[in-house]
Parts: structure tokens; C-alpha cells; sequence
């Protein structure tokens, strides 16, 4: 078991957290727990959100750089932590957690 | 040339003729100008006063009234025909409007078009509505003003389009757009139908075939992505703190806190990985002096799983509640011994079973050493059981000392060969078995090692006495763990010492006396090893074979433990580490947990008259020893049981 699956397993072991998905910097998921369809679903519209999120983030303080974003839903709560123009998206219930 | 006379001749004529006519013209002006002064004062009758004022306008250059042409055209021509063309045509040119009038009028289509006003947004110092009020209201008088209507009226003028007029155009403006939306801006409008093509051009854009995914997963980029995205991620799923959580206090807990806070030593987490320390001795701690919260840990081979590395080494993060490691390293040969690289924040050193010395690096994504040092005779060939690094920032050296006595001393920069090494010796003939070793507060010289021979030793790195210098025997078993007392003070305990060793007990030395000062003998089991407060002079923390953590305050008690912790399960503490901040205790066991214990304030904090107290409790143990030592010589032993 490689590294990276290792921790993938890890995290999705945590308690309440329902996938992960890793995409790259075109938008593409490169590793998922969830489905296709809303794989590609997450990794598309959380792509731009991170990229908006950025360029806010950029455009308030230029030396300044986004690396975390939260989003808390009545459902859920997405997180994301961009680095490398690579995403890594969690999603949980925090209900469960 | 007669011809020609004769043209000249006939052409003076002509001027002359011309000249005369002038002349008689002028005359008839002036008569008339007299005339017209006598018909207006004689009140002439109104027909002729409007032909001459016509006729005066005329000559001033006026065009006639409309009506008037139908009266002077007949006058004009009579005017006109005696005078030159010029003259002629000047005056035909002043009736032409008049004969315009005559032609016929059709309808012509002119294109038409609007400009509306600029709208111009003034500002006044006065207020806006005053101004607009008198627009609409001018109808009528000011008494309207409080009649229904004019108070309906009032709210026309908000809406009526002068007042739009009037005021700064307020207007939604269109939504910023990613480069990717305005690719899709041709597309129908329908946010979700939108989001359905999105998806599936996002489907029909590339799918990544598994080596591309390899290749990615392989790529450093993403090794470091991965790594401290997903080390962040777990922190913030560790964090329980839920903001959208009711803010209710449970009467229940708060009196479970209050038990608590009685409590001299309290449970605060664990730090075990199911994968990593399961089933492996805990074989040394260490916190980082630059990062308060980080702890390195050393773990012996899990004899279960083969497969898996011999040697790991962890790094956890007490600030936060991950339950798994931040860094995890691994090596081929089980890991005995392992320190932050003190000034070097990011390295890692480990001392390992095969006597290798092993540099880890938590910048670099991997998990095994970034550098090692050779298996030679010039370095170690006994297991490492004790690397320190002593110095200070700009002069520090890494102090490693093997199971065969022999010591040496590396720059951090050079791993290839030892700056020096030293045999460790009693004697000259009988090798210390070093198991633990503790240097002086504050020296990079002297220090004391304890062996498996049962013995304690002091030696120093340096000078001509440099090796072994003093012998101190006391103890009837293996020394496991050797701390000499370092919380600075008024007075100085820097000689004071412990130990503790496989016969169930604790020894207090001074560097100064060959004889052990008190032993404190309350273990029922190995003792395994032992350290002193860092900042508390009479506090130390022990730790047992039976699962036993023992907190003696030898200011309040010499005979038996100040607090006492027994853990659930039968495991032995193989090591006890204390936090820098002298307010928790990291306690390794042989299953490969490591526990924190948190000591309550009231005992971690040193009262002011602490030192002089255990200065008193120091001479009392002294007093106690001297007659122990008599009593011994009365029952005809002269020295300890061995």
C-alpha cells in the first residue's frame, strides 16, 4: 500500500468524513472515494470556488495566498486545501464527526 | 483705327448717357426724400406710409412682411430696371423668399431623432427633494400640500421620470466571470443547464489514463501537495470544536472538572498509530526546544509484521488533536535512540540497533534518511543507545555513544567519518556497557553514563583525563536511566544526579560522593527510567516495568511517591520525558503508546523557597545515610549487598 493510498485510507476512516477527492490543476480528479458523476461534479465547481477564492484572496493582498477554504453547509462541510495548483477536497458530515 | 475711334466715341457716349440718367435719378431721390417729409407731416393716408417703410426697410436690406411682395413687385421692377444687372440681381436676390411663398408646399420626410438631455448629477448644498417638489406642485397652490391627493403626488414625483432623471442612475452590475464561464457564455443561460453542459464538457475534456495518474502521484509537486494538504486536513477533522454546537454548559461536566483539577497527575491523550507503533518499544523521546508542541519518538521492531521498516521514528504535534503522526521516518534497523538536531529545526537524528547514525529530514518528502553514517570501525558497530547534541548554535556537536563504551562526537555536516570518538573504559581494560548517559547542566565536557554493569561513571570528552574518571557503585542491576538535575537556581545542584536501575529502585548521587545520598526503594518492579523537572529543584518523574509513573517532591516526601499513576494495562514505562514547560510528562510505553500526562500547577510550580528547602531535605538525606552507613559497619558489612 503506497503512501498516498495509506493516508487516503486514514482520513476516510475519520469519523463523519463521507470522501475525498485529490484534482489537479485543470480541474481533473486524479484520486477519489466517491463516484464518478459527483466526482466530477465536486471537482469542477470546487475547482472554480478555489480558484475565485484565490484570486479574491490575491487581488485583497498580492503577497498574501489562499490555503484553506471551509465551506459549511445545512448538510455538510467541504473542505479544501489547495497547494501546487493541486486540490485536496474532504468532505464531512459534521454532524457524525 | 477709325473703326476703332469710332467704338471709343460711341462708348463715351453710352457713359455719358449713363452718367446723365444717374444724375436725374438722384435727383428724383431727393425730391421724393422732401416729399415723403411732407406727407408724414401732412398724416399721410396709411397705404402710402406702408410702401415707403417698406421701401425704407428695402433699401436697409430687410426682406418685406409677407403680404408685401403681392404690393412692390411691380415697384421692384420699376426700380430695378433702370439700374445695372448687379444691382438687379441684388434686389431680385432680396425678393426671392417672397416668391419661395408662391411655390408649392409638400410633405418631406425628415429622419428624426432624439437626443435626450445630458443628464447632468449636480448636488446642491441644499437638499434634492426641495428642488423637485415646486416641479410638480406649481399647479397648485402651497395649501395642497396636505391634501391626500398632494401627498399621493409626492410619491409620483419619486417615480416620475424627471425625478429618475434627476437622480444618479443606480444599476446591477453584471457578475464577474472566470475565463471558463465566459467560454460558456454563448451557451443558453439556465444556471443548472449550465452546470450539466459544464459537467459534461468537463467529462468529454479528458479523462486521465492511469499512467498519466502515476505520473502525477510520483511528481514531487504533488508528494509535497500531498503531504501538507493532507496532514492539514486531518487537524482540522481532529478539531472537535463545533461552532454551530448549542452553547449549553453541562452542569455534569464541569463537576467532572473540578474532580480533575484535584488530581496532581492527569491523563491528558495518547499519541499511538496502528500501523506505525503498534507492538514496537517506545525507545526514546524528545521535544523540540524551537517547537514546544512537537515530540520525536524512537521506536524498537515490531516483531509481528516483518515486513514493515525496523526502525520508526515520529513526530507528533500536541498542539493539535490529529491522532496521527505529522512526520513519520523510518530506517532499515530498529531506531534506540533519537533527538531534534536542537538547532536545526528540521532534522532528525536517531541512533540505530546495527550502530548506524541516521539524519532525517522533515523538508524532504520521504521517509528515510537523508543521511547516514558508515558501518566502520572509525564509527559504531553496538547499538546507539544515547545521541544528544551539546553546544550552542554556533558550535554544537552531535554526541553518540554506543553499547560497547565507545563515544563519539559529529559535526551535523559531516556524517562520513566521527570529528572524534573515545573509547569508554574502567581501568583501561573492562568496556562500559553504556545504556543511558545525561550531561552536566550546562557543560559539553563532563557527563555520567550508566552501564549494564550495575555501575555509574562519570568522564569527561576532553583534556588529558579525558574517558572514565569516577566510579559509582551502589546499585544491584542493569542502570537503565542516568538525569542530572539542571533547573537553574540561586544554588547550584548541578553534581546532584539520579538513576534508576532493574533493582526496583531510584539513587540520588552528588558527582561529588562515591556513595548514593538516598535510595528510593517504593517500585515493585524495574525501574526503568527516570528524569528530573526542569523547573522544579526537588521534583522527578520516574517510570516502572509494572505500568507504574511515580511523581516524587522530595521537599515533601522522601519515602513514598507524591502522585502515583497506574496505567490500565500491564506495560512497562519504558521512558518519561518531560515538557520543556515542566507542566507535562510524555511517557513512553513497550506497546508503543505514548501517554501525556498533564502535572497539576500546585506541584509543577516551584515555590520561591524551594532551593533552600532542598538544600535542608539534601543535608537530612545525608544525615540518614551516614548512619545507615554505620549501622552497615556495626552489622560487619562493608558494602552493599551485591
Amino acid at each position: 500500500m503506497s503512501e498516498v493510498e495509506e493516508t487516503l485510507k486514514r482520513i476516510q476512516s475519520h469519523k463523519g468524513v463521507i470522501g475525498i477527492i485529490v484534482v489537479n490543476s485543470e480541474g481533473i480528479p486524479i484520486r477519489t472515494t466517491l463516484d464518478n458523476s459527483t466526482t466530477v461534479q465536486y471537482a469542477g465547481l470546487i475547482h472554480q470556488l478555489a480558484a475565485k477564492a484565490r484570486s479574491t484572496v490575491r487581488d485583497i493582498d498580492p503577497q498574501n495566498d489562499l490555503t484553506f477554504v471551509r465551506i459549511r453547509s445545512r448538510k455538510h462541510e467541504i473542505m479544501v486545501a489547495p497547494e501546487n495548483d493541486y486540490l485536496l477536497i474532504v468532505i464531512q458530515n459534521p454532524e457524525a464527526a | 483705327m477709325s473703326d476703332r475711334k469710332a467704338e471709343l466715341e460711341r462708348k463715351k457716349q453710352k457713359l455719358e448717357q449713363m452718367r446723365k440718367e444717374r444724375q436725374e435719378k438722384d435727383k428724383m431721390r431727393k425730391t421724393k426724400e422732401t416729399d415723403d417729409i411732407i406727407s408724414k407731416s401732412k398724416q399721410a393716408p396709411s397705404q402710402d406710409l406702408r410702401v415707403e417703410t417698406e421701401e425704407l426697410l428695402r433699401d436697409l436690406g430687410i426682406p418685406p412682411s409677407v403680404d408685401a411682395p403681392f404690393v412692390e413687385s411691380s415697384e421692384i421692377k420699376r426700380v430695378a430696371s433702370p439700374h445695372e444687372n448687379s444691382e438687379v440681381s441684388a434686389i431680385q436676390h432680396h425678393s426671392k423668399p417672397g416668391a419661395k411663398v408662391r411655390t408649392k408646399l409638400t410633405v418631406v420626410k425628415v429622419a428624426e431623432t432624439s437626443i435626450p438631455p445630458r443628464e447632468s448629477v449636480a448636488y446642491s448644498k441644499e437638499t434634492q427633494t426641495v428642488g423637485l417638489e415646486p416641479l410638480e406642485k406649481d399647479a397648485k397652490g402651497p395649501w395642497d400640500y396636505y391634501d391626500d391627493d398632494a401627498d399621493t403626488d409626492s410619491m409620483d414625483v419619486v417615480q416620475s421620470p424627471t425625478g429618475m432623471r434627476r437622480m444618479p442612475q443606480v444599476e446591477m452590475v453584471p457578475p464577474l466571470q472566470t475565463q471558463e464561464e465566459l467560454d460558456y457564455k454563448e451557451e443558453p443561460p439556465g444556471h443548472i443547464l449550465r452546470h450539466k453542459r459544464f459537467i459534461e464538457r468537463k467529462r468529454r475534456v479528458r479523462e486521465l489514463s492511469d499512467e498519466e495518474k502515476k505520473q502525477i502521484l510520483m511528481s514531487e509537486d504533488f508528494q509535497s501537495f500531498f503531504m501538507n494538504t493532507t496532514r492539514l486536513m486531518e487537524r482540522a477533522l481532529a478539531e472537535e470544536v463545533d461552532i454551530f454546537e448549542n452553547i449549553l454548559y453541562n452542569s455534569g461536566e464541569g463537576r467532572d472538572d473540578a474532580l480533575h483539577a484535584g488530581e496532581r497527575l492527569k491523563f491528558n491523550r495518547v499519541f499511538f498509530d496502528e500501523r506505525w507503533s503498534k507492538h514496537r518499544l517506545v525507545t526514546s523521546l524528545d521535544w523540540s526546544t524551537q517547537y514546544p508542541e512537537l515530540l520525536v519518538a524512537s521506536y524498537g521492531i515490531n516483531e509481528e509484521s516483518p515486513h514493515e521498516p525496523d526502525g520508526v521514528a515520529l513526530i507528533w504535534n500536541q498542539k493539535f488533536k490529529k491522532s496521527t503522526p505529522d512526520y513519520i521516518f523510518h530506517c532499515q534497523s530498529a531506531v534506540m535512540s533519537c533527538c531534534f538536531a536542537k538547532f536545526h529545526p528540521n532534522l532528525v537524528v536517531g541512533g540505530t540497533y546495527s550502530g548506524q547514525i541516521v539524519l532525517w529530514d522533515n523538508r524532504v518528502y520521504k521517509r528515510t534518511p537523508i543521511q547516514r553514517t558508515p558501518l566502520s570501525a572509525s564509527a559504531h558497530t553496538h547499538p546507539v543507545f544515547c545521541v544528544s547534541v551539546v553546544g550552542t548554535q554556533n558550535a554544537h556537536n552531535l554526541i553518540s555513544v554506543s553499547n560497547d563504551g565507545k563515544m563519539c562526537s559529529w559535526s551535523l555536516d559531516m556524517l562520513s567519518q566521527p570529528q572524534d570518538s573515545m573509547e569508554l573504559q574502567h581501568k583501561q581494560s573492562k568496556a562500559v556497557a553504556v545504556t543511558s548517559l545525561s550531561f552536566l547542566s550546562g557543560d559539553v565536557n563532563n557527563f555520567v553514563v550508566g552501564s549494564e554493569d550495575c555501575s555509574v561513571y562519570t568522564a569527561c570528552r576532553h583534556g588529558s583525563k579525558a574517558g572514565i574518571s569516577e566510579l559509582f557503585e551502589g546499585h544491584q542491576g542493569p542502570v537503565t536511566g542516568v538525569d542530572c538535575h539542571r533547573v537553574p537556581g540561586q544554588i547550584d545542584f548541578s553534581p546532584y544526579f539520579l538513576t534508576s536501575s532493574f533493582d526496583w529502585s531510584v539513587k540520588l548521587w552528588s558527582a561529588k560522593d562515591q556513595k548514593f545520598i538516598h535510595s528510593f526503594e517504593d517500585n515493585s518492579d524495574y525501574v526503568l527510567d527516570v528524569q528530573w523537572s526542569p523547573i522544579h529543584p526537588a521534583l522527578f518523574v520516574s517510570g516502572d516495568a509494572n505500568g507504574r509513573l511515580d511523581l516524587w517532591n522530595l521537599n515533601l516526601e522522601t519515602e513514598v511517591p507524591t502522585a502515583t499513576v497506574n496505567m490500565d494495562t500491564n506495560v512497562a514505562l519504558n521512558k518519561c520525558q518531560w515538557h520543556q514547560s515542566g507542566h507535562s510528562i510524555a511517557v513512553g510505553d513497550d506497546m508503543g503508546k505514548i501517554s501525556i500526562f498533564d502535572v497539576a500547577e500546585d506541584i509543577a510550580n516551584p515555590k520561591s523557597d524551594e532551593w533552600s528547602k532542598f538544600v535542608h531535605t539534601l543535608q537530612e538525606l545525608r544525615q540518614h545515610a551516614a548512619e545507615r552507613e554505620e549501622d552497615s559497619a556495626l552489622a560487619g558489612l562493608s558494602s552493599p549487598l551485591r
